[in-house]
């Protein structure tokens, strides 16, 4: 009687698609604990939860063995202070967890990376709420460390040496976003070399470290002198494996005093000493089964974060633990787990993932509202020989994140023409669940584009994770990169704004471009155009400037030991992870921000003064320059009557095709580091709001203080109609092979008409649609108006509707009020 | 224009523009200096249309279906 009147509430649940209602229904006990045994660690808008607080313990243990080591070269430094932060820091186990590790002291805190920017320093200081009880300690605390690391912070020691102009442009804070340093990074990893164990890589070192010392003991030469460099990286890296071995048998050691202690109950005893057994084995060695895999993974990723502020989480987590997955779940002798079993292991590993937390200053919180970074998790795809590599984990990782519901991690499908129905139709199952994820990546698209834009071998670029919300990076020995460079982020809308004001900011109110002339006075739209090209190299090239150096003194003013200890290049060469000499093939990319507005404001302009001579470009300044104050009708009339990208309209695709192809042919002759171009990735995640304030009026009709366009390529929200096909189309006259790394296209779909199997096939075909065109990416929101409203008003009783806003998801209650208004406000698409 | 919460008068351009329901419509929200209320706002006639209230339609609706 009981199990009927449940299946009923389920499918009510159902019907209403109150889909986070389902999932705490069918989820495991287990599981619905650890979901709500955890601190929201994203901010809410700009403003993070009540009662989060910052983890004092990690900077002043860190400062504490840093301070003791003046007279060592920084990455040994940093190897010590690192061993002294994990020796020390106080650890715990979640009651019913399986996996254990957490980035911080206690589970309500986050963690500060001190090492970044005493102007960030100043900002936590500053930040009310978040200072530990007794408040009044932990600020002289802070004061102190604030004082100590005044000047010697990454971005500080940087500001010494980047060009004064650059520096102030920079800093501006009006065309780029990020800070070029290891602080704030995204670094690839090669599972195939870390998962030789810890043991296994400083044994590798130690012969090294031996072949040197014959080499600088013997016969004197030019070609010795760079080896004495490399003993002290070395055992740095020494350092760190041991020490990270040392922090897993910490949990080790307090699981089985727990079990021999505490525990009453005999299967959390059981339990409790599997996470014993688990962390004395991994990471020192090889894992043997789904646990000891998926805990190496988490210790890998906690520790680095220890180290450094890596704000994304580029994996590939079927195809890593997918083996493992496999032994553990099908029957046989080594079957260890039921299906549901080896779904809480995976559930858990995503709620783990969810937990991590780590201070953003306000800028980078309203560029990434509701999240702390992004956790993009990339499944399906190929394997290195070009087969299917869907496997049973892509599948348990799918189910299970309709059951958890975390909007971080978020996963990223990797789809070709080979991918099982079943597992497509997994796929659906999670947009249609409202979870706004996975993307749909095209495999083919983005293996080739790698293989142009970076030379990687094909079997190499198969292996492809995104590195952040979107750039297809290699997980391999050359291909890992191990430095974002957050700073090439451009607010590319200043690339139009600037070619109208001859370089003039009247935001930051600075000459910032080039004065490429008084645009009253261009007589037709080349002249504009050729305005705008300037203005898009300069952008281009001062972002790329600071980049560059920023990468080449990150060894040396920031150091990553633990990144090195996991890189196979940097531990055969004795070099830190992210010095760019030591082979690595790079992915780099400049993230595209506020794209669109460039087209529309081009076409805008081109239409309505220069072919329709209805305005002059004097009236059109005047109107921007007054922020369209008093010129509605105008403003109108150069949103409703010039063309719009995303309606197969050749008039205006053709410019962003023209613009792109001029990006291209600049993008080849910028140059990194490592020897590689910057391609353009155009995607906002949240900046489009964060921009708002910053990017003036505009000829698409925008003024100071709108939302920009949401996505990458996305059309304007309610500029689209000529429904989905037109907007697939539009896209397709992208070249997504030579013409970027990326371009992120957000859709809504209607969830009412995409129920069940009729839903799932008009799906299919829009899909099959948008691999016909060539296209690389597209995501999906598929959350009603009315829920969304809904939410506004009572947040609370919708505090788990998930939405996708750009590159990530987030809870809808935790994202801005212009924010949620600006994802109400996209085209609601009806297909078939 | 006159605040429909504090009747506070002044020229449109003194309530700070905060940002557009559509970019295709002329209704946005502007801010009252006096009682910080949010007003949805027709620009086109420069009339306050009502006070903006969480989920409020049509602030937000979307195209499309």
């Amino acid at each position: 009687m009981e199990e009927t009147a449940k299946k009923e509430e389920l499918g009510e649940l159902v019907e209403q698609q109150q889909w986070w209602r389902v999932a705490e229904k069918t989820r495991s006990k287990r599981l619905s604990y650890l979901r709500k045994a955890v601190w929201k660690k994203g901010a809410l808008g700009g403003v993070y939860t009540p009662g989060l607080k910052i983890c004092l313990e990690l900077p002043r243990l860190f400062t504490e063995a840093w301070r003791k080591n003046e007279d060592v070269p920084i990455m040994l430094r940093k190897a010590r202070a690192l061993a002294n932060v994990w020796e020390n820091i106080p650890i715990f186990i979640t009651d019913q967890a399986q996996l254990v590790g957490y980035l911080g002291s206690a589970p309500h805190t986050m963690v500060w990376h001190w090492q970044a920017a005493s102007m960030i320093n100043e900002e936590i200081y500053n930040e009310t709420g978040i200072i530990p009880e007794p408040e009044k300690e932990s600020l002289r605390l802070m004061a102190e460390l604030n004082d100590y690391w005044g000047g010697k912070t990454s971005l500080d020691l940087f500001t010494k040496v980047v060009d004064p102009e650059d520096g102030v442009k920079f800093m501006s804070g009006a065309i780029g976003w990020g800070t070029p340093s290891s602080a704030v990074t995204y670094a690839t990893r090669d599972f195939n070399f870390i998962f030789k164990g810890f043991e296994a890589i400083n044994d590798q070192i130690g012969r090294e470290l031996e072949k040197t010392e014959e080499m600088t003991q013997g016969t004197p030469s030019p070609e010795i002198i760079p080896y004495y460099e490399k003993f002290h990286k070395w055992e740095a890296m020494q350092i760190v494996l041991e020490a990270a071995i040392a922090y897993a048998g910490r949990y080790a050691r307090l699981a089985r005093i727990i079990a021999d202690n505490f525990e009453s109950d005999p299967k959390r005893r059981e339990e409790l000493l599997r996470i014993a057994e688990t962390c004395e084995r991994v990471p020192a060695r090889p894992p043997r089964n789904l646990q000891e895999s998926l805990q190496f993974d988490l210790f890998v990723n906690i520790l680095n974060r220890y180290e450094a502020g890596e704000f994304a989480w580029p994996s590939r987590p079927d195809y890593t633990h997918g083996s493992f997955y496999d032994r553990d779940v099908k029957a046989g002798v080594n079957k260890r787990l039921t299906e549901n079993e080896a779904l809480d292991l995976v559930g858990e590993f995503m709620i783990r993932a969810y937990d991590i937390g780590m201070f953003a200053p306000r800028w980078t919180r309203e560029g990434l509202q509701g999240i702390v970074g992004t956790w993009v998790w990339t499944i399906g795809g190929v394997d290195e020989d070009g087969n299917d590599a869907c496997n049973a984990m892509t599948v348990a990782l799918m189910k299970a994140a309709r059951l958890v519901r975390v909007a971080n991690p978020t996963l990223s499908f990797r789809w070709h023409p080979r991918v099982k129905d079943e597992v497509f139709r997994e796929v659906f199952e999670c947009i249609r669940h409202g979870l706004g994820y996975p993307n749909i990546r095209n495999d083919t698209v983005l293996i080739e584009n790698g293989m142009y834009w970076h030379g990687h071998p094909i079997k190499e670029m198969r292996t492809w994770v995104n590195q952040a919300c979107m750039s297809p990076c290699p997980t391999t020995k050359y291909g890992c990169q191990p430095f974002r460079m957050a700073s090439c982020t451009a607010n590319t809308a200043k690339m139009v704004e600037y070619a109208l004001s001859n370089g003039y900011d009247r935001v930051v109110n600075m000459q910032m471009g080039p004065k490429t002339g008084d645009s009253r006075k261009f007589k037709d739209f080349e002249e504009l155009f050729a305005a705008w090209v300037k203005q898009m190299e300069w952008i281009m090239n001062i972002l790329i400037r600071t980049v560059a150096l920023g990468r080449v003194k990150d060894p040396e003013f920031y150091s990553r030991p633990m990144l090195s200890a996991c890189y196979e290049r940097a531990v055969e060469t004795g070099t830190d992870a992210v010095d760019p000499s030591n082979g690595e093939r790079g992915n780099t990319w400049i993230t595209w921000f506020t794209w669109v507005e460039n087209v529309d404001s081009l076409a805008a302009v081109k239409k309505l003064v220069f072919d329709e001579k209805k305005y002059t470009m004097d009236q059109l300044i005047t109107a921007l320059e007054a922020n369209w104050d008093g010129d509605e009708e105008m403003r109108l009339d150069f949103v409703r009557n010039a063309p719009k990208w995303g309606n197969d309209d050749d008039y205006v695709d053709s410019i962003m095709v023209r613009c792109l192809k001029e990006i291209a042919r600049h993008s080849w002759e910028i140059k990194g580091p490592e020897g590689k171009p910057f391609p353009p990735l155009p995607e906002n995640v949240s900046g489009n709001i964060h921009y708002a304030n910053i990017v003036g009026a505009l000829p698409n009709g925008r003024r100071l203080g709108d939302a920009l366009y949401d996505g990458g390529v996305s059309p304007g929200p309610g500029l689209d109609r000529k429904g989905p096909t037109a907007v697939l189309k539009s896209v397709g006259k992208i070249d997504h092979i030579t013409q970027g790394r990326a371009f992120l296209l957000n859709q809504r779909l209607s969830p009412i008409q995409l129920a069940g199997d009729k839903g799932y096939n008009l799906w299919k075909s829009y899909m099959r649609t948008w691999d016909d065109l060539g296209n690389d990416h597209v995501q999906f929101n598929m959350v009603d108006d009315s829920t969304l409203r809904a939410a506004q008003k009572d947040p609370e009783k919708y505090s788990e509707v998930i939405v996708r806003v750009a590159g990530y998801s987030a809870h809808f209650v935790d994202i801005s009020r212009k924010t949620q208004d600006n994802i109400i406000q996209r085209t609601v698409q009806g297909l078939g | 224009m006159r605040c429909v919460e504090c009747n506070y008068e002044a020229p449109v351009n003194k309530f700070r523009y905060l940002y557009n329901a559509r970019i295709d419509d002329s209704i946005s929200m502007r801010q009252c200096p006096k009682c910080m209320a949010w007003l949805i706002v027709d620009e086109f006639s420069g009339e306050v249309k009502q006070k903006a209230e969480s989920g409020e339609s049509p602030w937000g609706k979307s195209s499309g279906l």
